[in-house]
């Protein structure tokens, strides 16, 4: 069975089998063997993987694991094959403007039921101090502005619904 | 030495330079107190103040820029001075005025010269008229009517600014003069919310100079020294990443003429305590930019190659003491480099990242100094600054500190929270930083630095990320070996 991780919004398929020394690693292009992790407690590890020893530093929030290897540090998200299946995408109707970073609404330049065209400006958010403007990614109509001014949203959420025009 | 006429210090700040300002005193033998928005209530600095008073506000950071709440909790913590940090309250007359009021010292300049000096359009006429060389200007207060046309006849390219604050926000580029008037009304709203002051002034931008400043330090009794430069020229979006002195830019001739310059412009403004002139060098000339009246973020890489103490320097002239040292008394000795931990995503276009500090490990040995306001289990929020911690390095030359700064950014391990570690490596091992060919258009240029190697050790990350799932171990564990072997056949 195949398995997927997220690193820097790009999904990676991969799975392990069994080998004498540990597992073998397979990766879309390439298997890598044998590969093994030894715990040393306290966030501590070491990774052997084709004959090299690497330690690693790592965290494990949910299905989030934070790793350090060699000076550099990535966020793995485990995508549970079940859970992926049920939150398939069905918004096909609707446009989500959504937020390229964390930060706080300063004005909402729209309200719902509005026909906006491609471009119009949505929504002024803050960040690190820096305004930036959310525009329509199309033309359409305004369904739902999910946070009104002054609320603050992580990276990702959805700021404003639309639905296409003349649904 | 007489006794200073204050036991307890009041810290208007918060993360790491609340911190800073705290070990400082702690060597003093003063007692600390700070005031705290709950959003900071579980932060290194409010367990390590002797007291703590909680402020409030609409917003956490309208709680750290309201006085009249700052200078009753310094009364109730029975506080002789009064520290404002560097950003929020550091700049402000009004409030440096009403502290010294309340009959409470103010850590800083006298008001009138951070009126003076703070104000990036005073200071500069000021400067000016001193003798001393500016840049090209429009100045909105001149004539209101007039600014945009007196903006454009300088010619592109340009650089709006408000007048009050600092540290880049608000400030925009023009290249393009049919943008200049989006562009000021960006430059003012942002300039109105963040320092609640929306003038504008507009001056020449130069394309690619080299940030150099000067740290100065004057007393009651009219002595200015100056504390050597600073070079500041790694920046993103005008915020600085790495600082360093001495500057590789500069010959010793003219590194003692810009240093001169400084102290000239701080004695023609009488100036007290801790101050930073700015200059923008570019082509061997260097002008004067602005003046910072307040201790400066980066701070510390010249109290590494001085081993003077700037904060308990602050303390002693706000106390009336005459400075202990002459100029000739101040020797820079080896090299020092800074580099600004920041919640940030360089690879992403430097957007801010969020999340739970789930493990902190910091490199430490000889000549590594870190100021980190952090703590482990601590959230990372975007209501404050980005800046997390600062990592400074000692060393006898600017190679073996670039080193030093580099392997200590490989062995920092923040794990819950992006940040720009492996981005500040990257930097510190870049051939033209180690050339000492940088400039602020240096990462602009080189986006490479910023973008990182998507690739690099890929897999490395991805054999631990499979090695610790459950669900992963379990399927490989439970398909016969031989099987396995043959590859995906199940699919």
């Amino acid at each position: 069975m195949k398995h997927s991780f997220e690193v820097d919004g790009v999904d990676y398929q991969l799975w392990l089998s069994p080998c004498q020394q540990g597992y073998r690693l397979h990766l879309r292009d390439k298997v890598i063997a044998p590969v093994a992790f030894s715990y040393q407690g306290d966030g501590c590890g070491v990774l052997t993987i084709a004959g090299e020893s690497e330690p690693v530093k790592f965290a494990i929030d949910g299905d989030v694991i934070h790793v350090h290897i060699r000076g550099r540090t990535r966020i793995l998200h485990y995508r549970d094959p079940l859970r992926t299946l049920a939150c398939a995408d069905n918004e096909e109707d609707h446009l989500v403007a959504r937020a390229p970073m964390p930060g706080v609404v300063v004005k909402t330049s729209v309200s719902p039921g509005q026909l906006v065209s491609a471009g119009a400006a949505l929504m002024t958010i803050e960040s690190m101090k820096l305004e930036t403007v959310i525009r329509s990614p199309q033309d359409g109509v305004v369904d739902r502005i999910h946070f009104s001014e002054g609320e603050s949203f992580e990276r990702d959420a959805v700021l404003v619904m639309l639905s296409k025009e003349g649904r | 030495m007489r006794e200073l006429p204050f036991e307890t210090i009041l810290i208007a700040n918060r993360g790491e330079i609340a911190v800073r300002i705290i070990k400082t005193l702690r060597k003093l033998g003063l007692r600390s107190a700070i005031v705290y928005h709950d959003a900071d209530a579980r932060t290194q600095a409010i367990d390590m103040a002797d007291t703590a008073i909680a402020i409030s506000g609409d917003t956490p950071i309208a709680a750290y820029l309201d006085s009249a709440q700052i200078i009753a909790a310094a009364r109730k913590a029975g506080a002789g001075a009064l520290h404002p940090g560097y950003g929020f309250l550091s700049e402000n007359a009004e409030f440096a005025r009403a502290v010294i009021k309340a009959g409470i010292a103010f850590i800083g300049p006298a008001p009138e010269s951070i009126e003076l000096m703070g104000d990036k359009i005073r200071s500069r006429n000021f400067v000016q008229r001193n003798g001393f060389p500016v840049a090209p200007s429009a100045i909105e207060e001149d004539d209101r009517a007039t600014f945009a046309f007196r903006a454009r006849a300088i010619g592109a390219p340009l650089l709006v600014k408000p007048s009050a604050g600092g540290g880049g926000k608000g400030m925009r580029i023009v290249r393009d003069l049919d943008t200049l008037e989006d562009a000021i009304a960006q430059a003012r709203s942002e300039g109105q919310r963040y320092f609640g002051d929306g003038r504008l002034y507009v001056e020449r931008y130069v394309e690619n100079p080299r940030h150099l400043e000067v740290q100065v330090l004057g007393d009651s009794f009219g002595n200015v020294v100056h504390l050597f430069e600073r070079e500041c020229s790694v920046q993103r979006r005008f915020q600085k990443i790495i600082e360093e002195t001495p500057a590789p830019a500069l010959s010793p001739g003219l590194r003692k003429r810009i240093c001169e310059t400084a102290t000239g412009i701080a004695r023609a403004a009488n100036y007290r305590n801790a101050g930073t002139v700015e200059f923008i060098f570019s082509g061997g000339e260097f002008y004067f930019l602005e003046m910072n009246t307040r201790l400066q973020v980066e701070h510390p890489v010249t109290e590494m190659i001085t081993g003077i103490d700037l904060v308990a320097q602050q303390i002693y002239v706000a106390a009336g003491r005459e400075l202990g040292f002459s100029q000739s008394d101040i020797v820079s000795k080896g090299h020092a480099i800074e580099a600004r931990l920041y919640a940030e995503a360089p690879e992403r276009g430097y957007l801010p990242t969020t999340g739970k500090v789930l493990i902190l490990q910091y490199p430490d040995g000889d000549g590594v100094r870190i100021d980190s306001g952090i703590l482990q289990g601590q959230q990372i929020t975007t209501v404050f600054d980005p800046m997390l911690a600062k990592i400074i390095v000692h060393s006898p030359t600017r190679i073996e500190a670039a080193m030093k700064a580099y392997r200590a950014m490989r062995d920092l391990v923040l794990l819950g929270c992006e940040t720009n570690a492996s981005f500040l490596a990257r930097i510190l091992a870049d051939e033209a930083f180690l050339s000492g060919q940088v400039h602020t258009g240096y990462l602009e240029e080189n986006p490479h630095i910023a973008a990182g190697n998507p690739a690099s050790d890929l897999s490395a990350f991805l054999a631990t990320a499979a090695l610790m799932t459950r669900p992963v171990r379990e399927s490989a564990d439970a398909v016969p070996a031989l099987h396995a072997a043959l590859g995906s056949w199940r699919n």
